[in-house]
């Protein structure tokens, strides 16, 4: 043991963190040591408080400090079309576009027998009881275009089939503003599959 | 395509060695356990950018030794290519034109060999998992498009064979599920049986008229796609995806009782036949040997048609294991055209232009004696 037990303890709980090794954690909790009291406590008062105040929505399964959350809540917003999303984190990114004025359905990750996940260890049947009334007329299926987020999507809308509501994918393919010449060939050939007419 | 010189650095039993190469046809002739295919494997690395040995890269690095490097120029239509590759306990860096690459397959392919070897009668007595290996290869070689709805694929598969594994816990809610993996393997394995046919298309026009040449018109080979599913090659994409459809709807019961795919591409085998028989169960050990052969011959005219550059030749002591008339007609189709290096333990009994013109290299000990 080279460390003192604190500050050992602090680097082992840094290391717990994603992309945190064992030197960026001991580089962080040395910087800890120098800081001042105050900000210490209040770095470990917003931790606490993260974990302890934020739940999931109990419509839409976004992270929120209030249930339901802001966006469920706010009756502006546009009632007939969901947008179903892997993570808040998508959920967000689909808010900075400011132009989506619809609700959200978050499912807390994709179908993954692989890694134990099942459609029914997702918010799939929170989905399917919130489209029950005939409010939602529009789904709009915007998982990850990787195999299980396809995947995802597919079982999603093989299941809303009976129901005749309209589900919706995101398109892929071309980013805007690059160029062509820069495109990889799978990329291209999915931009292809997708062209439209003018 | 011509290799002009091979500078080896610790590599093998090699500290350092330098092989200028003047002459098409280059053979090393040493006793066993010398370093004669370790030659081959540093050229077939440097194409590569791995063995066709060993998959741990640490082994080419001398005993006792930090790295090894291995350098290269390649006179192509094009210019001359200078190709380096360096491996040390760290890992493998390259360069081209003496600039370092970020990613491997950059550094692929900017040499293109040949080898054949004798395990590569695996090709045809082996396993079918060699040979769907074999296609996987050559067409990836080919197409960017045909590595990634195989690796695609094989997650689908991944994922749909870890549900059935599950089997106790299907409700029959969850079929859909199986039906959404299904739809996606029908939509990449029907892209990759395709794309499979084209392929062997290609390449039995030249397997046939080379083997009928080798085997003095007296064998006709034949190549079939042999499936799961019954799709012959003059199918199009539409009938073999009704047909992968199908067949999934049809086998759907037995795949949840067996807890595993059972269909699909990465089922799929090759088999070949001589005279109407079939080579793997039936036919000689020449007969096998022959084949991979033709194979191997037809592949140097596809890499020829696609990149308008006769690839690089590497003969791993297989040219003392064919009959003289085999060994000439090898001799014939190269001549001239191949650049070739040639492995084996004596000349003596070979009496053909090509060999009497050759550069004779002698190996002892990880050292050349000229």
């Amino acid at each position: 043991m080279y460390y003192p037990e604190p500050i050992s303890k602090l680097i082992d709980n840094f290391t717990k963190l994603p992309g945190i090794g064992p030197k960026t954690a001991t580089r962080l909790a040395f910087y800890v040591l120098d800081m001042e009291e105050e900000s210490v406590l209040e770095f470990a008062k917003a931790l606490v408080n993260a974990k302890r105040q934020l739940t999931y929505c109990s419509i839409c399964g976004h992270i929120t400090d209030k249930d339901p959350c802001i966006i469920c809540s706010d009756q502006r917003r546009d009632q007939t079309v969901l947008c179903v999303v892997q993570e808040s984190k998508d959920l967000i990114a689909m808010e900075k576009m400011r132009e989506y004025t619809g609700l959200y359905h978050v499912l807390q990750g994709s179908i993954s027998p692989m890694e134990g996940i099942g459609p029914e260890d997702i918010n799939i049947p929170s989905l399917l009881k919130r489209l029950q009334d005939d409010t939602v007329q529009e789904v709009i299926l915007a998982t990850n275009p990787n195999i299980e987020g396809e995947a995802t999507a597919m079982y999603i809308s093989k299941l809303l089939k009976p129901s005749g509501i309209k589900t919706t994918r995101l398109a892929h393919g071309l980013p805007v503003g690059g160029d062509l010449e820069y495109a990889d060939e799978v990329t291209l050939l999915k931009a292809m599959e997708g062209r439209r007419e003018f | 395509m011509h290799l002009v010189n091979l500078k080896l650095q610790n590599f093998r039993n090699y500290e350092n060695c330098t092989l200028n190469f003047q002459n098409k046809i280059n053979i090393f002739i040493g006793e066993n356990a010398q370093g004669k295919t370790n030659i081959l494997e540093a050229i077939y690395l440097l194409s590569m950018a791995k063995s066709h040995r060993t998959n741990n890269d640490k082994e080419l690095i001398k005993w006792d030794s930090e790295f090894t490097k291995i350098e290269g120029r390649i006179e192509k239509n094009t210019g001359v290519v200078p190709l380096e590759l360096q491996v040390s306990q760290k890992g493998k860096t390259t360069k081209v034109n003496h600039i370092t690459q970020t990613q491997l397959s950059r550094f692929m392919g900017n040499m293109n060999v040949v080898m054949f070897a004798p395990e590569d009668l695996n090709l045809v007595k082996g396993s079918p998992q060699i040979r769907r290996k074999f296609l996987d290869m050559e067409i990836g070689q080919i197409s960017q498009i045909y590595l990634h709805e195989m690796k695609q694929y094989h997650r689908v598969l991944q994922q749909k064979n870890a549900f059935l594994k599950k089997s106790f816990g299907i409700k029959t809610t969850e079929h859909s599920l199986i039906d959404v993996y299904n739809e996606q393997l029908v939509d990449l394995g029907s892209k990759i049986i395709q794309k499979r046919f084209e392929f062997l298309e290609k390449l039995k026009r030249s397997a046939y008229s080379i083997h009928k040449g080798i085997s003095r018109n007296l064998e006709k080979l034949e190549i079939n796609y042999q499936s799961s599913i019954n799709v012959s090659e003059s199918m199009d994409l539409t009938k073999i995806i009704t047909l992968l459809e199908e067949n999934f709807v049809k086998i759907k019961g037995k795949e949840i009782e067996r807890g595993v795919t059972l269909i699909g591409p990465h089922r799929d085998d090759l088999v070949f036949f001589i005279n109407g028989k079939e080579v793997q169960s039936y036919g000689s050990q020449g007969q096998q040997r022959t084949t991979a052969l033709s194979l191997k011959l037809a592949e140097i005219e596809l890499i020829h048609n696609e990149t308008g550059e006769y690839p690089i030749l590497l003969l791993d002591d297989v040219l003392s294991e064919l009959d003289d008339h085999r060994q000439s007609h090898l001799l014939n189709t190269i001549e001239g055209k191949v650049q070739t290096f040639i492995t084996t333990t004596n000349v003596d009994g070979i009496d053909h232009e090509t060999i009497n013109n050759a550069t004779r290299y002698n190996i002892n000990s990880g050292k050349l004696l000229i």
